[in-house]
């Protein structure tokens, strides 16, 4: 499976190809609340949102939500699961409460909306890197056969953000493992707790492609062929673009 | 905040400012000009500035230099999107701590509360 990149002229580590390749498998097999083809689609839909034209236009409009339309999209989804793609890939500095809360009003449930969040974080992860290298996008996945879990974590509730989260002093047996046993988590790492099975996907990526995170306050040395500093000025930078205070 | 904290033990000050764009410049990170203008660039959507900042950055820290950086860039732009479309506020103990600078560089423009 590490094989992703072997044809790459990049010395691509090893831990980071397999990372990837784990990343691409997962997206593939039935998640959550979405079975694999619709997770694959998703990705799909991440990947063409940049050259929809709804978004183009909302994207240059002043206030996005005063632009309607139809999004250009495969076809394989509902609008509403394209609406949420399209808007977290190409305009995610400007989405708002009252645009979420509206979209699961549309018949999203919050798990439905959190594991499309997910999908479409992972891709722009492995796509954003192959971009800097210049590489071509990695094929996607096909689709495993199966259905869902459905699984919902039962201590998860309302907290700090739009979505239900889970505390740490609510997780049960199988969302503890998603949090570090000694400190508490940050909200990035709860923001998609309502689907542990994400959290544990998306931070094995973060951990690979970034730092794991014992590492990141540990300045007595450095992990990469960049140094913590560049490491975060980088971070830093890219959320900046982004408009993520986060 | 990570980039101040690692300024810190090292005993040297980074310029923020170079995170916002509002500083030229390499803000006191090695190869950081080359570095800001790369993730500029992976961000952006001109593929011939992203080329002349991929050579620039592989010339200066080397190949695994230039995989690190394009894999660091990666994840961050996703997590941007994770924490922007699931609404989560900043923890206590970040905004104390970066209160000083979130003002000094009007960062606050940026809260996802005041979004619709």
């Amino acid at each position: 499976m590490t094989d992703l990149y072997a044809s790459t002229p990049f010395p691509i580590r090893d831990d980071l190809a397999a990372a990837h390749a784990r990343a691409w498998a997962r997206i593939a097999r039935p998640g959550t609340r979405w079975d694999g083809a619709e997770r694959i689609a998703i990705a799909a839909e991440a990947r063409l949102a940049p050259s929809c034209k709804l978004c183009r236009r909302r994207k240059e409009a002043l206030s996005p939500l005063s632009i309607e339309g139809t999004h250009d999209s495969l076809g394989q989804l509902a609008e509403i699961v394209v609406e949420v793609a399209h808007r977290v890939r190409t305009d995610p500095g400007r989405l708002g409460e009252g645009w979420y809360r509206d979209v699961i009003a549309r018949g999203l449930t919050a798990e439905q909306y959190v594991e499309i969040v997910s999908v479409v974080a992972h891709t722009v992860a492995i796509d954003t890197m192959a971009r800097g290298l210049g590489l071509e996008v990695l094929p996607l996945p096909v689709s495993v056969p199966g259905s869902p879990s459905h699984y919902r974590p039962s201590g998860a509730k309302v907290g700090g953000a739009w979505v239900p989260w889970v505390e740490p002093a609510d997780a049960g047996e199988v969302e503890a493992a998603i949090y570090p046993s000694d400190r508490l988590p940050a909200n990035i790492m709860k923001a998609m707790s309502l689907i542990p099975a994400e959290v544990r996907s998306f931070f094995d990526l973060v951990t690979h492609q970034y730092l794991p995170g014992e590492a990141m306050r540990d300045f007595s040395r450095e992990y990469q062929a960049i140094s913590h500093a560049q490491i975060e000025l980088l971070a830093a930078r890219v959320s900046a673009l982004n408009r993520c205070l986060y | 905040m990570l980039l101040r904290a690692s300024g810190r033990t090292y005993d040297k000050t980074y310029d923020l400012a170079a995170v916002t764009g509002a500083l030229a410049g390499d803000g006191g990170v090695p190869e950081g000009d080359h570095l800001v203008a790369f993730a500029e660039a992976v961000i952006g959507e001109d593929d011939g500035a992203l080329a002349r900042a991929r050579v620039a950055l592989m010339t200066a820290l080397g190949p695994l230099g230039l995989v690190d950086a394009a894999g660091v860039v990666g994840p961050f732009n996703a997590i941007d999107r994770v924490a922007d479309a699931t609404g989560i506020p900043l923890e206590p103990e970040k905004a104390a701590a970066s209160a000083d600078f979130r003002v000094a560089l009007d960062l606050d423009r940026l809260a996802i509360v005041d979004r619709i």
